[in-house]
């Protein structure tokens, strides 16, 4: 595919976004605050405590912060683009994705990896912020720091292929707001972004290791803060690389099982 | 009386809609509850980690996030629907709701059965039971009624800050993004004690965004902590009163504000 036609599909949510100030001011905002507000958290919770479940005050509010600006990859105000698939599926529109000369997946991926660079010039942004005020600690090493870098693109390559997963679903239950808002709860819970899975119990912890939640942000934000040591990253990256693979193959079985499924108009 | 008659059949026929997607109707009542499980987990986790939480029992914290899922639930069954009313707007719904002989408050509320509040109130009853059943405090009449007034008050607050939103998405309807972020927020930080935070984060939480009163304060006022929460007792203690007074003077700025509301066309 021409790279230009992959451009002009990547880039309509970042100029979606680009010409909605209020939208991008009040993104901006939330941040702040968020980030202000969960370092408090964690700074008062650790006030009167050394070290808890094996993390460090500072550990704990580097974690947290940084889990508060992995979030923006993925917290674009995507109903108001009005190019979901449950709203494609309500309008009847789907079917013209399905009548471009650009394939209905390779159109979703591109539009979701433009949203992924965007929310990525968000949380750089945030993060160098939070680095130079010493609200975040740096990476041990600039080994720390890669493998942290190549964890995320995993985690984040998971994310990309579970939020896939849920879209999908309208092609079978035409609705999928609660399994959409299941699924943030699920990410939220199991990925760590409440508090670290360290925190909770031990059958809790294992209970995640079975389900890919955990990979998509606990694992890479383990490795940055130390609670996974480098000598232990091997593992955790084939685990999130199987994640990767699992999923792939399963979305584009639901790919081709969607496309014979397509309601419009009635059907 | 015959508004009443006739929201009763709409909210029926809501409802008969809703479980027209079987497995939507269940996955949204599970989301209820399950939305309300994250945050007792969450503040389970830190009870246990991190005991004396601000210098509060951990009976006592249960109090507070018990206190605010109830009212949650009830706004979310009674008034929630003003929330995410953004859409509505942009679409041009509420156009239609400005011609018919029916209160656009009314009808906007009446829009759809909200399926998750049963998920929800489930999941408050049973955490408050939980708390009151770990409480050591001896539940006068006094007492319990105070309880209920911060539920209704708390309810009613959380509607107030949500139709403020809504008025002014009349006006900017990218405002809704901020009802989503106040869903987050109260979620977050509604649900334990707000002096483990700094003094100005608990000032800003208070005075800014006034989350503390929904259900931090009449816990506070419970539970004997009223006079440390870094405001003066009695603002403290009249917390559902004030949840009371806000929700109306969100309805006459909603009222203001759909007086001026103009939708596409001028």
């Amino acid at each position: 595919m021409a790279v230009p036609t992959a451009w002009r599909a990547a880039r309509v949510t970042p100029l979606g976004e680009l010409h909605t100030p209020p939208r991008m001011t009040a993104a901006l905002l939330r941040l702040a605050v968020q980030v202000g507000l969960v370092a408090s958290l964690w700074r008062g919770l650790y006030a009167h405590t050394g070290t808890t479940a094996g993390l460090t005050r500072d550990q704990a509010v580097t974690y947290a912060v940084l889990a508060v600006l992995a979030s923006r990859l993925r917290a674009l105000d995507q109903y108001a683009g009005r190019d979901t698939v449950i709203q494609h599926m309500h309008f009847g529109t789907i079917v013209y994705w399905y009548l471009r000369p650009l394939s209905p997946q390779r159109y979703y991926a591109l539009r979701a990896l433009g949203e992924q660079l965007y929310g990525l010039a968000w949380a750089l942004t945030g993060y160098t912020v939070c680095l130079w005020t010493a609200v975040v600690t740096p990476p041990r090493s600039a080994a720390v720091a890669a493998v942290f870098a190549l964890s995320l693109l995993l985690g984040q390559w998971i994310l990309y292929y579970v939020m896939l997963a849920i879209d999908q679903l309208c092609f079978f239950t035409v609705r999928n707001s609660a399994a959409m808002l299941i699924l943030v709860f699920a990410q939220n819970l199991l990925s760590g972004v409440y508090a670290p899975l360290w925190f909770f119990p031990d059958w809790f912890v294992t209970l995640s290791a079975f389900l890919p939640f955990q990979a998509t942000l606990s694992v890479p934000l383990s490795l940055y803060v130390g609670r996974i040591p480098l000598s232990d990253a091997g593992p955790a990256l084939l685990v999130q690389a199987v994640w990767v693979m699992v999923l792939a193959l399963f979305t584009r079985l639901a790919w081709r099982l969607a496309a014979r499924r397509v309601i419009s108009q009635g059907g | 009386m015959k508004t009443v008659r006739l929201a009763w059949r709409i909210t029926r026929l809501n409802f008969r809609a809703q479980l027209e997607y079987r497995s939507e109707f269940l996955m949204m009542v599970a989301i209820g509850a399950v939305w309300q499980v994250s945050v007792i987990v969450f503040a389970t986790v830190l009870l246990t980690r991190f005991s004396g939480m601000g210098g509060w029992d951990s009976s006592d914290v249960l109090l507070i996030p018990a206190t605010r899922m109830l009212a949650h639930g009830l706004f979310v069954l009674f008034l929630g629907r003003m929330h995410g009313i953004g859409y509505f707007i942009q679409e041009g719904k509420i156009d239609v709701c400005l011609v018919r002989p029916m209160s656009v408050h009314l009808q906007v509320q009446l829009r759809m059965f909200p399926t998750n509040a049963i998920g929800d109130l489930t999941v408050a009853v049973g955490l408050m039971v939980g708390a009151l059943s770990r409480s050591d405090l001896d539940w006068t009449a006094g007492r319990t009624s105070y309880l209920i007034a911060a539920v209704l008050g708390g309810m009613f607050l959380e509607a107030a800050l949500f139709t403020a939103v809504a008025s002014a998405a009349l006006r900017f309807p990218a405002a809704d993004y901020w009802g989503r972020w106040l869903e987050e927020l109260l979620g977050t930080f509604g649900s334990y004690p707000l002096n483990v935070l700094p003094k100005a984060v608990g000032g800003l939480l208070t005075y800014g965004l006034p989350l503390a009163f929904v259900a931090y304060f009449p816990a506070a006022v419970l539970t004997g902590h009223g006079h440390s929460t870094g405001v003066p007792y009695w603002l403290a203690a009249v917390s559902p009163l004030l949840g009371l007074l806000a929700y109306l003077g969100s309805r006459l700025l909603w009222r203001w504000s759909l007086g001026h509301y103009t939708g596409v066309n001028g």
